[in-house]
C-alpha cells in the first residue's frame, strides 16, 4: 500500500526506522567503550563491550552458558506447560459458564493482585532447590495471565457467531471447534506473551535464592565473584532470550492472526 | 430519600410482574457466589488440618487463616511492623516518583519525535522484554545494600509501562487539535501541555496502574536478596524459621499496599477526566 503511494521512496527512506535503531545501539556501545579513555576504568564495578564481548564468546566455546541454559530451560518448560494446561481451560469455563465466573473470579483477583514472588521464599523451603521448587514458582507466576486471557477470549466471542451454529443445526462439536478455539486462540497466545515474562522472573527468582546451576545462579555467581564481564553476558544472554521470545509470539500473532493486528 | 427510592423499586417491581424474582437473583448473583467462593475456600484450608492427618514435618509448613489473622493483628498491635513497612514504602514511593518524573517526559518525547523514537526504540524494546531482576546483582554491587537498590529496581520496573503507555496516548492524539493549536501559533512545549499531555492521560493512568503492580514486584525482590531491612526480609527471614503465618502476613500487606494505591489511581483518574466530554461508546 505504502510502495504504491511513494514507489520512489529510497533505500534510506523506507529503512530509516531500522538504520536509525542501529545507529543508535552502535553509538552506545561506542560511547560506553570511549568512555573509558577519559575515565579510569575499575574492572570491579564495570566492563567493557570489548571485554563482555570476549566473554561471551568464552561462555559460549566453553559450553558453559548453554548447560546453564539448559538447567534453567527444564523447569521452565515444566511450570509453563502446566500454566497451559492449568490455565487455559479454568479460563475458558470461567468465560463460558457465568455461576463458575462468579465464584472464581474474586479469588482469582485476589491472587493475581497478590505480589505471589512474596511466596518464593516457602516454596523454596519446602520443594527444595531442585526442579520441582523453580518449576512451581514459575507455574504459579505465568498461570494467571492464561486464566484471564482465555476468560476474555471466551467473553468477547460474538453471541450471533453462537447462535448462527446453532440455528444452521451444528452440533456443540462444530460449536467447540469453529467459534470458540478460533476466538479464544488469539487472547491465549497473547496471553502467552505475558506470561514469557513472567515466568523469566520465576526462573530468575528461584534460582537467585538457592540453586547451583542455571542462568540465573550463573548472574548471580559471577556478580558475587565480581566477574563483571561474564556477568554482563549472562545478563546480555537473557536479554536476548526474552527479547527473541516475545517479540516472537508478537511475529506469530501477526502471522497467524492477521485480523486482529491493532488490538 | 430512601422513601422514595423504596417506592420507585416497588412500582418497578410491580410494573416488571413476570421476573422480579429472577432480577433479583440476577443482581445479586455475582457478589453471593464471589463471597461464598472465598468462604469456601478459607474454611477448606481452616479445615484441612481437621480432616487430614498430617506429620510433623507437613504441619510445620502450615497455616490457618485464623492464624494469619492472629498474626497480622500481633504485628500490628505490637508495632512490630511499622518499621520494615515503613522502609519497604519509602523505597516504593520514591522508585515510583523517579519512574513518573522520568517515564512521561520521556514517553511525550519519543512520542512526538520519530527519530528519537527510532533511536531508542532497541533498548526500550530490550528492557521492557527483559525481566528487570537480572539487573539485581548488578545494581547490588553499584548501590549496595541500603535504600537506593531498591529505589533503582522499583524505578526500572516502573518506568516502561508509563513510557510505553505515554507513548501510545501520545502517538494517538488528534491530528487536528494540534494543528490547531500549530496555526495559532503555538510552541512544541504549548502543544504538549494544551493537547498532547492531557489527551493521553487515559494511557498515563494505565500505564501508572501497571507500574504500581511492578513496583510492588520490585520492592518485594530487591528486599528478597538485596537488603537489610523491609518487609520482604522480615518475610525472608520469617520462611527461613518456618514461620508461615508471618510470611502470608506479609504477602497480605503487599497485596493491601498494591490494592490501596490501585484504587488511590483509580480516584485520580475520576478527578483528572472530570473535563472530558461524555463519549457514547467509551474508549
Amino acid at each position: 500500500m505504502s510502495d504504491e503511494a511513494a514507489p520512489r521512496q529510497s533505500f534510506t527512506d523506507k529503512h530509516r526506522k531500522v538504520l536509525l535503531g542501529f545507529l543508535a545501539v552502535a553509538m552506545f556501545i561506542a560511547a560506553w567503550q570511549a568512555a573509558f579513555l577519559f575515565v579510569p576504568f575499575n574492572k570491579l564495578f564495570i566492563s567493557k563491550p570489548d571485554l563482555i564481548w570476549n566473554a561471551l564468546i568464552d561462555l559460549i566455546v566453553s559450553g558453559d552458558l548453554l548447560r546453564d541454559l539448559a538447567v534453567s530451560a527444564a523447569p521452565f518448560l515444566y511450570g509453563f506447560s502446566a500454566a497451559v494446561i492449568v490455565g487455559v481451560p479454568l479460563g475458558v469455563v470461567m468465560g463460558w459458564r457465568a455461576p463458575v465466573r462468579y465464584t472464581l473470579d474474586p479469588i482469582m483477583t485476589i491472587f493475581y493482585a497478590s505480589p505471589l514472588v512474596a511466596l518464593a521464599p516457602l516454596v523454596i523451603v519446602f520443594f527444595g532447590v531442585g526442579v520441582s521448587g523453580k518449576a512451581i514458582i514459575i507455574f504459579v507466576l505465568s498461570v494467571f495471565p492464561f486464566i484471564f486471557n482465555a476468560q476474555a477470549g471466551v467473553r468477547a466471542i460474538d453471541p450471533l457467531l453462537i447462535n448462527v451454529v446453532r440455528s444452521l443445526g451444528g452440533s456443540e462439536r462444530d460449536l467447540y471447534l469453529k467459534v470458540l478455539i478460533p476466538g479464544v486462540l488469539p487472547y491465549i497466545v497473547a496471553g502467552a506473551r505475558i506470561a514469557v515474562g513472567r515466568g523469566l522472573i520465576g526462573i530468575l527468582v528461584g534460582e537467585f535464592f538457592a540453586a547451583s546451576e542455571g542462568i540465573g545462579y550463573a548472574i548471580a555467581r559471577f556478580g558475587d565473584l565480581f566477574a563483571l564481564d561474564k556477568m554482563f553476558a549472562c545478563i546480555l544472554a537473557i536479554m536476548v532470550i526474552a527479547v527473541v521470545l516475545t517479540e516472537g509470539i508478537r511475529w506469530a500473532e501477526r502471522a497467524a492472526f492477521p485480523w486482529r493486528v491493532g488490538q | 430519600m430512601t422513601d422514595t427510592r423504596a417506592l420507585k423499586a416497588n412500582i418497578a417491581a410491580a410494573s416488571d410482574l413476570d421476573a422480579p424474582a429472577r432480577s433479583l437473583w440476577h443482581r445479586l448473583e455475582p457478589p453471593i457466589l464471589g463471597i461464598s467462593g472465598i468462604l469456601v475456600l478459607l474454611l477448606l484450608w481452616e479445615a484441612l488440618p481437621r480432616i487430614i492427618t498430617m506429620n510433623a514435618g507437613t504441619k510445620l509448613f502450615f497455616t490457618t487463616p485464623s492464624q494469619i489473622v492472629g498474626t497480622l493483628w500481633r504485628l500490628f498491635s505490637t508495632g512490630a511492623i511499622w518499621t520494615p513497612l515503613g522502609v519497604s514504602a519509602s523505597g516504593f514511593a520514591l522508585g515510583l516518583a523517579l519512574a513518573i518524573v522520568v517515564g512521561i517526559p520521556l514517553g511525550v518525547l519519543i512520542g512526538r519525535s520519530r527519530t528519537l523514537n527510532a533511536m531508542l526504540d532497541p533498548f526500550v524494546t530490550a528492557f521492557n522484554a527483559t525481566p528487570r531482576l537480572v539487573f539485581l546483582p548488578l545494581v547490588m554491587l553499584w548501590f549496595g545494600l541500603g535504600l537506593w537498590t531498591k529505589v533503582v529496581i522499583v524505578f526500572v520496573g516502573a518506568v516502561f509501562p508509563l513510557l510505553i503507555n505515554t507513548y501510545e496516548g501520545v502517538r494517538n492524539a488528534d491530528k487536528t487539535l494540534i494543528n490547531v493549536v500549530r496555526s495559532f501559533g503555538a510552541s512544541e512545549w504549548d502543544v504538549a501541555r494544551l493537547v498532547v499531555v492531557p489527551n493521553a492521560m487515559p494511557y498515563i493512568i494505565a500505564g501508572l496502574r501497571l507500574a504500581i503492580g511492578r513496583a510492588v514486584l520490585g520492592v518485594v525482590v530487591a528486599e528478597f536478596f538485596g537488603s537489610e531491612s523491609g518487609l520482604g526480609v522480615m518475610m525472608v527471614q520469617a520462611a527461613g524459621r518456618y514461620q508461615v503465618d508471618v510470611v502470608f502476613s506479609g504477602l497480605i500487606v503487599f497485596a493491601a499496599l498494591s490494592l490501596a494505591m490501585t484504587a488511590l489511581v483509580q480516584m485520580l483518574e475520576a478527578r483528572l477526566s472530570r473535563w472530558r466530554p461524555q463519549q457514547a461508546g467509551g474508549e
